[in-house]
């Protein structure tokens, strides 16, 4: 089995060991849509090399699209998902064209400067969006013959659609385009020089990235009925990132890791403790000094060691903590 | 007369912008560490000032005392921290920038609450200004004064003194700074300190005119961004142009349009980047 | 011969950053199917030139034509499906990616745009991979092909460095110090490669290892501070007198084949 496959494999695993182990379906739905958007923004940050601080832009504009359609039209609910997609990435594309106009830190910059841009749109055309309350009562209708409105019936079609997702991301990232992004973010300049036009390379991967954050974006909105104007702020765009650092951003998987562990491990200490996200920063923290492949690096050391010798049993315990679904 | 009172408003809000911009400016062209914390050191200056003030401390003494706490903290932290993840990628930087921010962001609401609060100016300025028409808040007056002596003080530092050559060698090549013999551990962290605090006086100058809230820094940083990207970041220059331009836009749009004040913000740096991918002053 | 429209000309080309001149008024034609090599001290313009003609920097006068084609506007990734691919002085390479993955890139940076669909796949029988291995065997990497670039010897990487402007298939091939840092053994190789490479290419390279320039080009272009001093066959330049000054005297040594 090649490793995109086992990849695969292990997300599929996860879509199905989520009901399992959790008690509540929101919860396990709400992992697999930051799941998408989070290998989303893995695409433009592992294989593109650009850190973006605006995939809340693409999350948010896909959850008003969503929320506008199911509640001004009576479009069903397949094409709300289309054009929340189609959204995201006309978004992404124009986002992506302005901020690579500047290299580097400028780049980085840029996008949370977007970010600003399009909260502050959302908030001040409160006609359209419902400014500080968000876009309310949101419906979730049907699709086809299978109702949604139960939890766990709506986690099932989320994951159907994650594994697809899911694929398809798979898919981009070991095709030729996926490879030259791998080659334009190890050396820009001799990509270029070797006849690519990178600029054009890096708008198609944010107009895809963008696409499936939109995506993710409307799930959303459907999951909990509302499209917040928190899914368009600063800290949706940070909290996307952190997932897919935290998960680390050599390959897609990790970023499933990364947003189970972040949306578990959040839903977990908000419960207990509203100032959780003290923690959260402190988190951070270790891990760009201890654990710089994120989860999944702390997961390959693992395995390693466990085949290298069972000699050390101790090891064991450590174990739940890297999956982080421990609930 | 509403728009001369918005332009000085303009030009008041604008000189905030600039201190806060040229203190993650000058970092950035030391260390080339891009500080995703800034806008906490200025949250941290706005909410000391609002606390000394409720305790009964004199507003001057919590102006002088704020800008000096934050940078003692500033240093605290890059000797601890920072220094050990320079060599890092930039996405290292900023995880741990980001993750500091926030971690400061939910001790302010720990220690202050969620809700913010108010800043009374000064008895002495508490007062307005007045020339035939034109009427104008002292404190307001003030703070243009105070932070235009300070800019003259700024430019002398770095273009009159040691520091700042050596400010500027180092955005060149650190390697000539070490060649100069200068303790390059020591700059670093007198430099980051400085950056900090000018963003801990920006807050803390900025607290008597717009309050005091748990989220301001995140704005901050929003703002400090626009600014360095339209003027060039390392760009003392740049900062001040752009730093009263993003003001001043921001004000006079506030009477034009209230609610689109802050959209025509990133609107304008949009243009800017649209037209001049490099900046007004053109530089890499 | 003469009469031949050149591959590539440059007609008064100039290149200024702000008020700094690094070259003025060159005039330069490629022949055909020749080896033509640019010589001169260390800040002549060499390398400023090659930037030029490969459209890394814009030209800031005059003009540049390929088989007569106007391309002095044309982007420098746009150049190399017009048929010019280049190597660098300093190797740069995509250091953590394998030496037949190098190629396919380089090979599949002809056709670009067909990289561009998110949905296909890399051809595992025909086009770029099959340049690839085709490139590999020629410059003698083959047996090192699945490992990473960076992880290559220096003179191997200097190999694969000139097989990245080989793999494009272009008619006119710059090479920027194909031999620089190498060992007496490699360049040796280097030079028998830069020979076969004339056989099917147009070749034009930037040398200081005279041995390599007198032996194997046909044509020879001297630069001093950003200008063309002398062009000519090998054995003319060996002996103008300008040269010599140029060079001190002693400099140039190498035999003619």
């Amino acid at each position: 089995m090649n490793r995109a496959s086992l990849h695969f494999v292990l997300a599929a695993l996860v879509a199905i060991a989520l009901p399992l182990f959790m008690r509540s379906g929101t919860l396990a739905s709400e992992v697999l849509i930051f799941a998408m958007a989070a290998a989303a923004c893995n695409l433009l940050l592992g294989y593109t090399g650009l850190l973006s601080f605006g995939q809340g832009i693409f999350f948010g504009l896909g959850s008003y699209a969503a929320g506008l359609t199911l509640l001004h039209t009576s479009l069903p609910l397949g094409a709300a998902l289309a054009l929340a997609t189609i959204a995201g990435a006309v978004a992404a594309t124009g986002v992506g064209w302005l901020s690579i106009r500047r290299q580097g830190v400028y780049f980085v910059m840029l996008t949370l400067a977007f970010s600003q841009f399009f909260y502050f749109l959302a908030y001040t055309f409160k006609d359209v969006t419902g400014g500080d309350n968000g876009l309310l009562n949101i419906p979730r209708p049907a699709i086809g013959p299978f109702a949604l409105g139960e939890s766990w019936a709506y986690y099932a079609f989320v994951a159907v659609l994650f594994l697809l997702v899911f694929a398809a991301l798979q898919r981009v990232a070991s095709s030729t385009f996926g490879r030259t992004l791998l080659a334009i973010r190890d050396n820009e300049e001799r990509a270029r020089a070797i006849g690519f036009p990178v600029r054009l390379f890096k708008i198609t991967a944010f107009a895809v990235s963008g696409a499936v954050t939109g995506l993710a974006g409307a799930l959303h909105a459907l999951l909990i009925g509302v499209a917040p104007l928190s899914s368009i702020e600063y800290h949706m765009s940070e909290s996307i990132l952190i997932m897919t650092i935290i998960g680390g951003s050599g390959n897609l998987f990790a970023s499933v890791l990364g947003a189970g562990f972040y949306v578990i491990v959040s839903d977990l200490l908000s419960s207990i403790w509203p100032r959780w996200l003290l923690l959260l920063g402190g988190l951070l923290v270790v891990v760009a000094l201890f654990m710089q492949k994120g989860l999944w690096g702390l997961l390959e050391r693992l395995v390693e060691a466990l085949q290298n010798g069972r000699k050390s049993p101790v090891e064991a315990p450590v174990r739940p903590e890297s999956e982080g679904r421990s609930i | 007369m509403i728009y001369l009172f918005q332009l000085v408003n303009g030009i008041g809000l604008g000189m905030l912008y600039f201190l806060l911009a040229v203190g993650l400016s000058i970092i950035f062209g030391l260390l080339h560490f891009v500080n995703f914390a800034h806008g906490a050191f200025y949250l941290l200056g706005a909410y000391l000032v609002y606390d000394m003030t409720e305790r009964g401390v004199n507003f001057w003494a919590g102006l002088l005392l704020a800008p000096v706490v934050v940078a003692g903290l500033a240093a605290l932290t890059e000797a601890v921290l920072l220094r050990r993840i320079y060599h890092l990628p930039h996405t290292f930087h900023i995880l741990v920038t980001v993750g500091l921010a926030l971690m400061v962001q939910e001790l302010v609401i720990i220690l202050w609450g969620p809700v913010g609060g108010n800043v009374s100016p000064p008895d002495v300025l508490g007062g307005v200004f007045m020339l035939g028409d034109f009427i104008y808040p002292q404190y307001r007056l003030f703070v243009i004064g105070l932070t235009l002596v300070l800019a003259i003080g700024l430019w002398w530092l770095l273009e009159g003194t040691r520091l700042g050559a050596v400010v500027r060698a180092g955005s060149e090549s650190t390697d000539m700074v070490s060649l100069l013999g200068i303790d390059i551990v020591r700059v670093n962290t007198a430099v980051f300190a400085l950056g900090a605090g000018l963003a801990g006086l920006a807050g803390a100058l900025a607290a008597p005119i717009r309050g005091v809230e748990p989220f301001m820094g995140v704005e901050a940083l929003g703002i400090a961004f626009v600014v360095v990207v339209i003027g060039g970041m390392g760009s003392y220059t740049g900062a001040l142009i752009a730093g009263l331009l993003v003001g001043i836009v921001q004000s006079v749009m506030a009477t034009l349009w209230p609610e689109g004040a802050r959209l025509m913000i990133y609107l304008g740096m949009g243009l800017v980047i649209l037209t001049m991918p490099r900046g007004l002053l053109g530089r890499a | 011969m003469s009469t031949q429209v050149p591959i590539l000309a440059a007609d008064n080309l100039g290149v200024r950053y702000g008020s700094f001149v690094a070259l003025s008024d060159v005039t330069l034609s490629i022949r055909p199917n020749t080896i033509h090599s640019v010589i001169g001290p260390n800040g002549a313009g060499k390398t400023t030139l090659f930037h030029a003609l490969t459209g890394r920097v814009r030209a800031s006068s005059g003009r540049i034509s390929l088989n007569g084609r106007d391309i002095t506007h044309v982007s420098d990734d746009k150049r190399v499906p017009l048929g010019i691919a280049r190597s660098f002085q300093v190797t740069s390479l995509f250091q953590n990616l394998s030496v037949r993955e190098n190629l396919r890139l380089a090979a599949q940076g002809r056709t670009p745009l067909q990289a561009l669909a998110p949905w296909r796949g890399v051809d595992p029988r025909g086009g770029a991979l099959a340049v690839a291995d085709e490139v590999m065997e020629r410059l003698e990497l083959a047996h090192v092909s699945e490992r990473a670039a960076g992880e290559l010897s220096h003179g191997q990487q200097r190999r694969l460095e000139v097989g990245m402007a080989v793999a494009a298939k272009p008619r006119l091939i710059l090479l920027d110090e194909p031999t620089s840092g190498m060992g007496i053994d490699d360049v040796e190789a280097m030079k028998a490669l830069i020979r076969d490479l004339g056989r099917d290419h147009t070749v034009l390279f930037i040398e200081h290892n005279m041995g390599i320039v007198m032996n194997i080009s046909d044509t020879v272009t001297v630069m001093r501070a950003g200008r063309v001093l002398v062009e000519g066959p090998p054995a003319l330049v060996r002996d103008d007198p300008e040269v010599r000054r140029a060079y001190l005297g002693n400099m140039i040594t190498g035999d003619i084949a």
